[in-house]
């Protein structure tokens, strides 16, 4: 059974509602699923996020359930992976007790929507990270969830591989490779960027002793975890993940990029850097290096404002017809800034 | 001869009447929307005014360049020379400007690139430090115009070389 009378925002799933409810019906074992609501969620850049608030007849989940359906936005970015395999790496980052929404089902089956999704639990918080960085409410927690977030990270780099379930992720050969990927694809862009091909040169001469491979989220910053008052209940977008360098993730979220307002707190605008690397130190039992940590802040940089250009290249090469997806484009060159503050620190003052 | 007002003025007056009059009667949901599109109109309004960087710019390549025995560079680290965009463009299908109209100084550009992929000036401290000046000019230049804020939470000075053209703010 699938329901009816759904609100105007479902448009785009709508007309898949039956499918869906079957598809509910038969992954969970119910005898009936009645969808009362469908609504596309905002915030998700590069894929679609539905909530669903359905009401289950028997099988794994019984009675009301608040859910989220997430599949592929019409125009996406190279480097994220399919939502299959997101749908595996989110089951190994929950099995390895990341605080993450818990997965449920998983469809391949494009007949049932087109496209191949997942569900999850529908996990109450907000993600909008100026809200995080800047609420006044939030100061006094604010170090608390640094250090917290630290402790979530080492979690995560529990998982190393090889794994057969997570066979499909590319073996990591260490960053020469991302090195080579984004120098492939300024080859390709029509604008010439100086400033990131100067500091790709400083990345390629400074590459840090290797360390054993772990999963990395990849996207691990302020707006891609969720809080509900002061408590952290979720950390989402796993569609970036990959093996990588147990640092990488550590830049990524130190990135300036993410600091929402707060650039003097280091940790992703929340806090200081300090209770971030405590919690990850007391918590992995690995003792963080600044120059290795400075190594993949410089690569975030990069990876951001490659992100960025790719971002734009959805509206100026894909066609797509979003204002703010084309005007992120623009934020390459805060990356090109910031790797220049990084990197050449004694040009601050001269050109300040 | 084209008429008045300036579509610059114009462009200003309508930014000005989406933040503070239109912006206040829209949904919470749909405000992010009408900055995004304030934004670019500062964009397009700070673009338009602040011609002349790029000159400068190409101005100081070309100086760059002159000053320097040709190909001082090392072999990169792969043993053999690289180059930056060498390989053909993909036909542009996209409803954007093509990317690829690009300012006239963009062949110096390439080169200054391709260079400091190769470390080109690393053998010389003066040419590197040359080099990277031109590499902040360029960065903050684009910065003036795209996003002055970011510049001055940086501790940067923003000469205003270029305003949105806003005078008045609720």
């Amino acid at each position: 059974m699938a329901g009816t009378a759904l609100p105007r925002s479902e448009a785009g799933l709508g007309d898949r509602q039956f499918a869906l409810a079957e598809f509910l019906k038969a992954a969970s074992g119910a005898d009936a699923v009645e969808i009362t609501r469908l609504e596309l969620l905002g915030g998700g850049a590069i894929q679609e996020n539905w909530g669903i608030d359905a009401s289950f007849d028997g099988g794994r989940l019984v009675g009301p359930q608040r859910l989220v359906l997430r599949t592929d936005a019409a125009t996406g970015v190279p480097s994220s992976i399919g939502r299959v395999q997101e749908f595996a790496v989110l089951q190994a980052a929950f099995a390895a007790e990341v605080t993450v929404p818990e997965p449920l089902f998983v469809c391949a089956d494009k007949a049932v929507l087109g496209k191949p999704f997942f569900v999850m639990r529908r996990i109450s918080g907000s993600a909008a990270g100026r809200p995080i960085t800047l609420d006044p409410t939030l100061e006094a927690a604010r170090p608390g969830l640094a250090e917290r977030l630290g402790r979530e990270l080492a979690r995560l780099q529990r998982v190393c591989p090889p794994r057969a379930d997570l066979g499909f992720l590319p073996a990591y050969d260490g960053p020469a490779g991302q090195i080579g990927e984004f120098r492939a694809y300024l080859d390709r862009h029509p604008n010439p960027r100086p400033v990131l091909e100067w500091a790709l040169r400083w990345a390629a001469t400074h590459l840090p002793d290797p360390l054993q491979p772990v999963l990395c989220h990849r996207d691990f910053r302020t707006g891609n975890y969720l809080l509900d008052g002061t408590r952290l209940t979720a950390i989402l977008d796993w569609e970036f993940a990959g093996w990588g360098d147990p640092d990488e993730d550590i830049g990524w979220l130190c990135c300036k990029g993410w600091r929402f307002g707060r650039l003097d707190r280091e940790a992703g605008g929340i806090a200081a850097r300090a209770p971030f690397y405590r919690g990850y130190e007391a918590e992995s039992g690995r003792r963080l290096d600044p120059e290795r940590v400075k190594f993949w802040e410089v690569v975030a940089n990069i990876r951001w404002a490659v992100i960025a250009m790719q971002q734009s290249d959805r509206f100026q090469i894909g066609g797509a017809r979003s204002l703010s997806t084309a005007i992120t484009g623009r934020r390459a060159t805060e990356c090109e800034l910031e790797l220049l503050m990084l990197l050449d620190p004694e040009g601050i003052a001269a050109h300040a | 001869m084209r008429d008045l007002p300036a579509s610059l003025d114009l462009l200003s007056l309508a930014r000005e009447l989406l933040l503070d009059e239109l912006g206040p009667l829209l949904p919470p949901e749909r405000r992010r929307d009408a900055h995004l599109i304030a934004t670019a109109i500062a964009i397009a309004l700070r673009e338009a005014r602040g011609a002349g960087w790029q000159g400068e710019i190409e101005q100081a390549l070309a100086e760059f360049y002159a000053e320097a025995a040709p190909h001082p560079d090392p072999l990169p680290a792969c043993g053999e020379r690289e180059s930056v965009g060498a390989r053909p463009l993909a036909p542009f299908t996209g409803r954007g400007r093509d990317p690829r109209a690009a300012w006239e100084g963009e062949g110096l550009l390439r080169r200054f690139a391709g260079d400091l992929r190769n470390g080109a000036f690393e053998t010389s401290p003066s040419r590197a430090a040359a080099a990277r000046a031109i590499l902040w000019r360029l960065t903050i230049e684009k910065l003036r115009e795209g996003n002055p804020q970011f510049l001055a939470a940086n501790g940067f000075r923003d000469t205003g070389r270029q305003g949105t053209g806003r005078s008045r703010r609720k």
